[in-house]
């Protein structure tokens, strides 16, 4: 059995004034798969999210990244190389406000990896080239457009060729002719490129036409586990029925 | 203030007491440090209206006289009236020569040489009055204008006016101002100043009768005998050989009560024009005053130049040590910043000036505290500044949100990458704006770094308007240079907001 991408056991969070978000959580992302969470708003899919991006410490649970212990009962390991081993899409662009799109994907490169500007400027437009961005790289954040911005997001996420690709609903910011913009960029990720991700989605369409395993997330559990089919079943569990109703 | 402020000072001088031999410094140095406010207009040591770089006056006459006898060169060392003796302790100076009235309550701190002047009380009141108000009798119930820290408050005290009815002014020249326009009904000086200011003025009108009558001398630092004895010495035969008598005349000073004083009149000499107190016929020699003004202002241009990019620097680390810092770090951060906001600039510049060496002297390192009096002016104007703008920084940090924070660590930056690429280059831009309108208020702040004798714009406007009776000209001259000054700030702002704005289009953090 190979290294699996990201392997998350027993991840437990509480918030200090809202109480316990999530329980026991686990979940295997094998290599080249697209992992989806999905669940109802509140459910906890960005909290488990920025557990596995190593951007929340959770109360107790181990995560490994590529086989590296990077959680360990709850203690989130310094070594910034584990860090980085993972990419991070935030609901929000939350671009670099100051820099170009070339340079919101160049800095990293440049600044962590230590490459030189001109090969992190090489590195930076191929990556905008792989989610066709190529164009904008000269363009400040306040010229571009919610998807566009996502795009650049999702580039300078990838410029660091992570392990995995963690996307928190990447689109519940943007109207539905941006969201499958973003959505066909996904895709075309996972599809065409073998890209590891999770991603935290509504959008169900993606995640019957790009998900290799769907986790469904109800009030801080993983209540159901199963490949893309699960959005087909009915009847199996009265939570996802009622979510997929509504979705 | 500085009187609130003296108890304090003269502890740490008396701690300081290394009360080394003056007069042996005197001889190896060759250079007689004597300290005066040339701010304090005619005829004492003032800018000549006419060239306003000199300083003239009968002592500044006295002072090198003085220090030929002594066989060493005389250096001018000018401060605020009220911090000379301030100077005087945390040894700026060797001696004083400024009108310094002798009287019990300064001998308690410091050692009067012989006097070199005599002078008495005269009042001045409006020329319409000149026959209602002839004693200070006649003014029972009505405030009366004097000199803050002269002798003229003492008289009045001992007459029994009630201090309420005491209004005390820092300049000289206010007094017989407020007579003419009307707040008080009299002002109170030493009876040659009152001639010299009052005696052309027709608005004016100096009663003849003088009473209280005092000295001025020399002031040295207790403990300082050697020098003390050389000066009583040097000063005897400057009264007996005429020398000082020819001074007095002249500077228009002399009169027979100064022979009490033992002071021989010498060869008879004309009074000289200066002298006399009246404004320069042919108006101010204005190519020289704005030359005068426009180096001033080059002066406050230097502090304000050097003292903003410090002010700016230390404020944004001051506000990231204080958001980002260890616990003890950031308390203390914060501690310096609520201590330096809360307390006058004018009292810091003081205590760093005047008390520094002092404390230097008492650790036994008396040089290295000793600082050159531009140097002490940048010192307290950067950190002063820097408090305000670790406000200003601390505001616009936090207004970066956390999400570029997440973005960033995602990335894999470290918090110290994370605040020099990412948060600070767009906090600054956020920043600019109020830290621009603080560079607007530090060139005019720096005015207050004259109270140690720099002589910036301010100072040198009104040294040269009191000694030319033309104080709100020369004040609208200094006006003119500050707005100048000020557009010239306001310009270059703007070109570091465009800047900053434009940082963003390019892959600026990646260039070589
Ligand atoms: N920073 C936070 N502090 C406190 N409570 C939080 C925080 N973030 C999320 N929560 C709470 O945790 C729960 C799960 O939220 P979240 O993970 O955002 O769910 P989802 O992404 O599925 O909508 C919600 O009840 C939310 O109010
Ligand atoms: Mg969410």
């Amino acid at each position: 059995m190979t290294t699996p991408a990201l392997e998350a056991q027993g991840i437990s969070k509480r918030w200090p004034r809202t109480g316990a978000v999530l329980a026991d959580c686990s979940l295997r992302v094998e290599r080249r798969t697209v992992h989806a969470l999905i669940g109802a708003s509140g459910s906890g899919k960005s909290t488990l999210l920025r557990c596995l991006g190593l951007l929340e410490p959770p109360d107790a649970g181990s995560i490994l990244v590529d086989g590296v212990l990077a959680v360990d009962q709850g203690f989130v390991a310094q070594d910034r190389s584990v860090r980085r081993s993972v990419g991070m899409v935030f609901q929000e662009p939350s671009l670099f406000a100051h820099l170009s799109a070339l340079a919101n994907v160049a800095l990293a490169p440049h600044r962590v990896l230590g490459l030189d500007p001109d090969a992190a400027r090489n590195r930076a437009c191929s990556a905008l080239d792989r989610v066709h961005a190529l164009h904008l790289a000269d363009r400040r954040p306040d010229e571009l457009s919610g998807g566009e911005r996502q795009r650049v997001a999702i580039a300078r996420a990838l410029v660091m060729e992570p392990t995995v690709l963690l996307c928190d609903e990447p689109t519940s910011a943007l109207d539905p002719l941006l969201t499958r913009e973003v959505m066909a960029v996904l895709r075309e990720l996972a599809l065409d490129a073998g890209t590891t991700m999770v991603v935290a989605t509504h959008d169900l369409d993606f995640v019957a036409a790009a998900a290799d395993s769907v986790d469904f997330l109800h009030a801080g559990r993983i209540r159901m586990s199963g490949t893309a089919d699960l959005l087909g079943t009915r009847g199996l569990d009265d939570e996802l029925d009622r979510f997929l109703q509504r979705s | 203030m500085p009187r609130v402020l003296a108890p304090l000072l003269v502890l740490l001088a008396t701690m300081a007491a290394a009360a080394d031999d003056g007069m042996a410094r005197l001889r190896a140095s060759g250079i007689m440090r004597w300290g005066c406010d040339i701010s304090g207009g005619a005829p004492f040591a003032f800018p000549d209206p006419s060239d306003p770089d000199r300083v003239i006056g009968f002592e500044v006459e006295i002072a090198e006289e003085l220090a030929h006898r002594l066989g060493v060169r005389a250096e001018r060392f000018s401060a605020d009236w009220l911090a000379l003796i301030d100077a005087l302790e945390a040894d700026r100076c060797d001696l004083l020569i400024n009108g310094f009235e002798v009287t019990a309550d300064r001998e308690r701190v410091v050692a009067f040489s012989t006097p070199y002047f005599r002078y008495a009380q005269q009042l001045v009141v409006r020329a319409e009055d000149r026959d209602r108000f002839t004693s200070l009798a006649d003014l029972a119930g009505r405030p009366i204008a004097v000199l803050n820290g002269s002798a003229s408050i003492e008289s009045l005290r001992s007459a029994g006016v009630p201090p309420s009815l005491i209004v005390e002014y820092d300049d000289s020249l206010a007094p017989f101002t407020e007579t003419v326009i009307g707040r008080v009904d009299a002002c109170l000086q030493e009876s040659f100043i009152a001639r010299f200011f009052a005696g052309h003025d027709p608005r004016l009108a100096v009663v003849d009768a003088t009473f209280d009558p005092g000295v001025y001398a020399v002031v040295v630092r207790r403990g300082d005998d050697a020098l003390l004895a050389a000066v009583n010495a040097a000063l005897a035969d400057m009264r007996a050989d005429g020398t000082l008598g020819r001074i007095l005349q002249r500077w228009g000073l002399w009169s027979d009560a100064q022979r009490e004083l033992g002071t021989d009149r010498g060869p008879i000499v004309a009074t000289i024009p200066e002298a006399i107190g009246t404004p320069p016929e042919d108006g101010l020699p204005w190519s020289l005053v704005l030359w005068s003004l426009a180096r001033a202002a080059a002066m406050t241009a230097l502090l304000t130049i050097v003292s903003m990019p410090i002010a700016t620097f230390v404020g944004l680390l001051l506000a990231i040590a204080i958001l980002h810092g260890p616990k003890p770090l950031s308390r203390l951060c914060h501690g310096y910043v609520l201590l330096t906001r809360g307390t006058p600039l004018l009292v810091q510049i003081f205590l760093l000036y005047y008390s520094l060496p002092a404390l230097g002297a008492w650790l036994g390192i008396p040089e290295l505290l000793t600082w050159n009096k531009v140097v002490v002016g940048i010192v307290c104007l950067a950190a002063n500044y820097a408090a305000y703008e670790a406000e200003i920084h601390r505001a616009a940090l936090q207004a970066i949100p956390q999400s570029q924070w997440d973005a960033a660590r995602a990335l894999g930056f470290t918090r110290a990458q994370t605040l020099r690429f990412i948060i600070v280059p767009q906090s600054w831009r956020l920043s600019l704006p109020a830290i621009i309108n603080d560079l607007n208020s530090l060139i005019k702040d720096s005015s207050l770094v004259s109270m140690i004798g720099v002589q910036e714009l301010l100072a040198v406007a009104l040294g040269i308007g009191k000694a030319s009776f033309a104080v709100p000209s020369m004040l609208v001259a200094a006006a003119a240079f500050y707005l100048a000054l000020s557009l010239l700030a306001d310009w270059f702002g703007q070109s570091l907001e465009r800047r900053a704005r434009t940082v963003g289009a390019l892959p600026e953090p990646i260039h070589r």
